[in-house]
């Protein structure tokens, strides 16, 4: 309300200062005779003047005045005779002041209207990080957590807070940059050594770099048992080369484990992942027939499994490509269909196989 | 509600600028000065209006409120205030904001530049202001809108580009506006005097100063700019021929060939009809520029965001602006009478050599912006035109005109003594050859053209100091004459000496730039690099925190034949919001010249170092600035004062020449 | 110029008879002067559209147009993802690609910040044949998600452009 009162008070003062010189502007016409006369006058001077400073001959300082003349002259002839106060005048000026009072309020509202929020407020920064609450937006708590670090950069605790909500939001680079803070302000932290070698592995694209790899072997120099720190040396491990290394060090890693740790599942999926890549790499080295036969082999051991129940919708679709891949129609519409009833829930996952189905050309011909 | 009041206050703007266009113009048509005199209130509301506007952005930005969509895409609560501030018009929307506001707000002097205008005059040239205000605030608030909301609000913003988080960014824009869309002051100063059919000395008069000030801002801007791109973007290139500095140089050729034309128009009352032309022109290179930087037409390392609604728009206000007003040109020109007489050899025949070069050398860069433009449109090739194009058509256009340009000031008007003017300026000249025939002796086997070019550069600044002490101290009076004539020489004199020199100056800085040295190295602290008269020592590298970035910063010690300069930063920035990178160049100025450092990366345990010797190369902005001090010297002839009670005191006011 | 009045009689002349002129002539000399030095400018300007304008290839025009070797001109497209190398001396190594055709291109400076492996680039340099290419400019970006105008359509002929980083806010010089 307030905002409405405030826009038709500045319409208002606009449209009263238009009008304001339709009633107390001069009626007469354009007089420029005395601006012509000023001018010629000026120009006589400068003439006068240039001739003293040999900046003109004193034949053309003539010719010059006498041009100077013929445009006084001319300026003079030229005036328009002045309009007075009359009847058309006075029509002209009830028309321009309809046009003001109509288009200038009607085109700002139209406008105004068309792009304007005049329900929103204004919402400066500090009005909102202000503004207490227990359901606080989380990226305005994290703004003022920011905030508070750039002013005390030294406090370790704060850094240690952030930097794995940096990691959780995949700002990798300044999840590194925070645990190394961390690391930096306070006592040794087997932690937060290992968080900035996985941060520093996820900048680098999953690739464990030195500097990661000497963060976590501090780690676990710190803490033998970091889970993480280990973790990650073990993929070390596998991207030196080492396979068999890697794939050791992650079962000792399992067998330390209390069997309840939330990450075991995540390690005893890289261990599962990794004896596949060692057993897919070994069916390439296969002969020919042998390879057919070990594939259809495993696809068997995963429609197996699947049969069983679960599954999500990366396994099925692998398993539909795979048996259409290795020609065995009936089979994979039989795996789609499958799939269709156990996926039922999920709306994405029905619409992703039937696309795979479409791409398979896999339909239920009679 | 503050953000409201401005998006409202702009809506409101657009109404009063159709008012503006409309009323003035009827009652010009209809010799009724009331129905005229709406465009000065017009135009000071409109003015009034867009200022709160901006004011309301501003505010936005300085709070940081995220509820508006142009501060999130351009600021960061982390910000330190002055680059809040500069982020309003980093960016297209604000800065368009900007343009409307200066246009505004020189639609506004000119309404209270009460007295010195012929209010006809004043009336028609408001009007056109109007339309130009109407078309441009329309494309703000339809293409362009800086008010458009965000709900809910982000919490933060996505920072402005780093390379634009500077202070010459925050001087530039502003600069280069006034410069350019000042032109359009004499623009509709043209349009009006086509439609009202009087076009005279009285014009020419009017016209001047506003000229004068849009070209003097204009001049600053470039400067600015090109030192900008010189210490931010780390190449130690000060001019890349960039469409975008095309769009900005052009105007100011035009500009400078206008602000001549007018002299003559002023004093003879001749040349008028290539002086209307040419403030068509001067501005039309204006809107033509805006076309280049904001519709994405041209490549450019640094162009707007392409939107080809946004592009299509502005193409429409170029066509019927440029179109417009040259229709109206072809139709009323030939109604102009002819004015004054003046000998082949005269000061007037000088400053129209100035014209043709000057408009030959605009046409040049015109040619070299907008061929490759055309060449794929028609063939679908793609060329780029650089500045080996220049230095062969713009350079050697440009050299005859400034040989020759101490001969017109030394000539008389109406009928001149090329043998006198030849004479006094021997001098000079004489000087000027021995200089650049001592550099070449001194510095053999090196380029040939820059010695010549420092000699010419030379010669402007002598032949300027010479002219002025000719007309001060004509044949050996004493000292007590020479003050009183020092004194009573006119300032636009004074200024026009200065802006001749200052351009001499740029020249012998640029001339200088041949004879600039580099070299690259990775460098390991205590390692040292050496390149022209320059030697660094790297100190140290170490990490560094700003507000909004982190920072890589090298130290260095620096020599220069065997004394030791003071130290020297380069640095390399991580702009955190946008995980961007920058280069800041450590620059130390050494007299004139500068050793400049920009660091590469960290690579094998030490950083790669390319170290610059620029000589002399501040001479080239220090040039711009003498320029531009010579157009603020002539703008404060008295004559030109704003707002002087002409009728008052008629003779006082207005007794001052021209030159 | 242009005047259609009539040539009015001077009161007044100055000027000696000998060296008077009609305003015919004088407007004559005016274009004659204005002609030559437009000529002399347009005789530079063709001069140097042969010699100084360089033309912007990707990888596949290249090949299809069997550009002659030794041609100056600007070549655009991605830096292909692990080709860069650095030698000694700032020498640096990287491959150009559109997805159909690379060409190898060689430098020796520092790259500008945004220069970034799988990122759009602008080279300045000599083609020298059998896919190769000597560089003295790569150009710089000004902002991370701006792709050159000439590699997008470069990009786009070929195929492998995908929209995203194209709208993203790019930087402003006013």
């Amino acid at each position: 309300m307030m905002l409405w009162a405030i826009l038709a008070a500045m319409t208002g003062a606009a449209i009263f200062a238009l009008l304001w010189p339709l009633s107390h502007g001069r009626t007469q016409g354009f007089a420029d005779v005395a601006d012509a006369r000023s001018l010629y006058r000026a120009q006589l001077k400068e003439i006068d003047r240039d001739l003293a400073r040999n900046l003109i001959g004193a034949s053309e300082a003539e010719a010059a005045r006498a041009e100077a003349a013929r445009r006084l002259l001319r300026a003079a002839s030229d005036e328009a005779s002045p309009a007075g106060e009359t009847e058309p005048s006075l029509r002209r000026r009830r028309a321009s002041s309809a046009l003001m009072l109509s288009v200038v309020p009607l085109l700002a509202l139209l406008v105004y209207g068309l792009y304007g929020s005049p329900n929103l407020p204004d919402q400066p920064l500090t009005e909102r990080l202000a503004k207490a609450g227990p359901q606080q937006d989380f990226a305005v708590v994290l703004a003022r957590m920011e905030a508070h670090l750039a002013a005390n950069p030294a406090d370790a605790r704060g850094w240690s807070l952030l930097a794995p909500i940096y990691l959780r939001q995949g700002r990798f680079d300044e999840a590194a940059k925070a645990f190394a803070a961390a690391a930096r302000h306070s006592k040794p932290d087997t932690d937060l050594l290992a968080g900035l070698g996985e941060a520093r592995i996820l900048e680098a694209g999953g690739v464990v770099t030195a500097d990661a790899r000497e963060a976590l072997a501090e780690a676990v120099k710190l803490d033998p048992k970091n889970a993480r720190a280990r973790y990650y040396l073990a993929m070390a491990k596998e991207q030196d080369g080492d396979g068999d290394g890697a794939l050791s060090a992650l079962q000792q890693l399992l067998a330390d484990a209390s069997p309840d740790a939330e990450w075991a599942g995540a390690v005893r999926a890289r261990i599962e992942k990794m004896q596949g890549d060692a057993g897919r790499r070994a069916v390439a080295a296969l002969p020919e027939g042998e390879r057919q036969q070990a594939i259809k082999g495993m696809v068997d051991g995963l429609a197996a499994r699947l049969a069983e129940g679960g599954g999500t919708v990366m396994e099925w679709s692998r398993l539909i490509r795979a048996r259409s891949v290795l020609g065995e129609k009936a089979a994979a519409l039989q795996a789609v269909k499958t799939a269709r009833e156990r996926l039922a829930q999920d709306a994405a996952a029905l619409a992703a196989i039937d696309a795979l189905a479409d791409e398979l050309a896999l339909k239920e011909t009679p | 509600m503050i953000v409201e009041i401005g998006h409202y206050a702009l809506a409101l703007a657009f109404g009063v600028s159709i008012i503006q266009a409309l009323v003035p113009f009827w009652g010009l048509v209809r010799q009724d000065r009331a129905l005229a005199s709406v465009g000065s209130s017009a135009a000071l509301i409109a003015f009034a209006l867009v200022a709160l506007s901006f004011a309301a952005l501003v505010t936005a930005y300085v709070r940081s409120d995220f509820s508006v969509g142009n501060v999130v895409a351009n600021s960061h609560s982390a910000q330190p205030l002055i680059y809040k501030l500069t982020s309003v018009w980093g960016n297209h929307e604000g800065s368009m904001l900007l343009w409307v506001l200066i246009l505004t707000l020189f639609g506004a002097l000119v309404a209270i530049s009460h007295n010195s205008l012929p209010p006809r005059l004043r009336a028609g040239a408001l009007a056109a202001q109007g339309l130009v205000a109407v078309a441009f605030l329309a494309f703000t608030l339809f293409t362009s809108n800086p008010f458009e909301r965000l709900s809910p609000a982000p919490a933060e913003g996505q920072d402005l580009n780093p390379i634009l988080q500077d202070l010459g960014l925050a001087i530039h824009p502003p600069l280069l506006y006034i410069g350019y869309v000042g032109f359009s002051i004499t623009y509709a100063f043209a349009v009006a005097a086509l439609i009202d059919g009087r076009i005279d000395a009285m014009w020419a008069r009017a016209v001047r100063p506003w000229t004068l000030l849009a070209w003097t801002f204009l001049t600053l801007g470039i400067a600015m700019g090109s030192y900008w791109a010189y210490y931010e973007l780390g190449w130690g290139g000060w001019w890349f021929w960039d469409p975008v500095e095309n769009a900005s140089f052009m105007p100011w050729i035009a500009g400078t060939a206008l602000i001549h034309s007018t002299v003559v128009m002023e004093k003879r009352d001749a040349l008028k009809v290539w002086t209307i032309l040419l403030a068509i022109l001067t501005f039309s290179l204006s809107l033509l520029g805006t076309f280049i930087v904001r519709s994405g037409v041209l490549t450019s390392v640094h162009s707007f965001a392409s939107d080809p609604a946004r592009g299509v728009f502005i193409l429409l206000i170029l066509v019927f602006f440029v179109g417009g007003s040259l229709a109206l040109f072809a139709w009323r020109a030939p109604l102009l009478r002819q004015g004054g007489l003046f000998a082949p050899v005269s000061r007037e025949s000088a400053l129209v050599v100035n014209n043709i070069f000057l408009a030959t050398a605009c046409a040049t860069v015109f040619i070299g912006t907008l061929y490759p433009l055309v060449l794929e449109m028609l063939t679908g090739a793609k060329i780029s035109v650089g500045a080996p194009f220049y230095n062969a058509t713009f350079i050697p256009v440009m050299v005859p005109l400034l040989l020759i340009l101490p001969l017109g000031q030394s000539l008389a008007w109406k009928r001149g003594d090329l043998l006198g003017a030849a004479q006094r300026n021997a001098m000079a000249f004489g000087l000027a050859v021995l200089a650049a025939l001592a550099l070449i002796a001194f510095t053999k086997g090196g380029p040939v053209l820059a010695p010549l070019g420092i000699g010419l550069g030379l010669f402007l600044v002598l032949a300027a100091g010479f002219d002025l002490a000719e007309r001060i101290v004509p044949r050996a009076s004493g000292w007590r004459a020479a003050l009183s004539r020092a004194k009573g020489l006119p300032r636009s004199a004074w200024g026009a000496a200065l802006a001749h020199a200052g351009i001499g100056l740029s020249i012998i800085g640029i001339a200088a730039q041949a004879w600039s040295t580099e070299a690259i190295a990775v460098l390991k602290p205590g390692e040292r690099l050496a390149s022209g008269r320059y030697t660094i020592v790297l100190e140290s590298v170490t990490p560094r925190t700003g507000p909004n970035f982190r920072a890589e910063v090298a130290r260095f010690q620096l020599f220069s034949g065997g004394r030791e300069l003071a130290p020297l930063e380069g640095s390399k920035r991580i702009y955190t919001a946008r995980n961007m990178p920058t280069t800041e160049a450590g620059i130390r100025t050494d007299g004139l010249s500068q050793a400049y450092v920009s660091l590469g990366e960290a690579q094998d345990g030490g950083v790669a170092v390319r170290l610059y010797d620029k000589p002399l190369i501040l001479l080239i902005w220090i040039g711009s600035i003498v320029m531009a001090a010579g157009g603020v010297l002539s703008l404060s002839d008295r004559r030109f004062r704003l707002a002087v009670p002409k009728r008052a005191a008629p003779a006082t006011a207005a007794a001052q020449p021209a030159e | 110029m242009s005047v259609a009045q009539p040539v009015r009689p001077v009161p007044a002349n100055p000027l000696p008879t000998k060296r008077r002129m009609t305003r015919k002539q004088r407007r004559l000399g005016l274009i004659a002067a204005a002609g030559a030095v437009l000529c002399f400018a347009a005789g530079l300007v063709l001069f140097a559209m042969r010699d100084s304008i360089v033309f912007f290839y990707g990888p596949t025009e290249i090949a299809e147009k069997g550009v002659a070797p030794g041609t100056r001109m600007r070549l655009g497209g991605l830096v292909e993802a692990g080709s860069v190398q650095r030698g000694p001396d700032q020498r640096i190594g990287f491959t150009v690609t559109d997805g159909n055709n690379a060409i190898k291109v060689s430098y020796k400076g520092l790259l500008p910040d945004l220069f970034r492996e799988g990122q759009g680039v602008v080279t300045e340099g000599v083609f020298e044949g059998a896919g190769s290419f000597r560089a003295d400019s790569v150009l710089a970006k000004h902002d991370e998600t701006y792709m050159p105008r000439e590699v997008a359509d470069a990009l786009k002929k070929q195929g492998h452009w995908q929209p995203g980083g194209a709208d993203a806010p790019a930087p402003a010089k006013p």
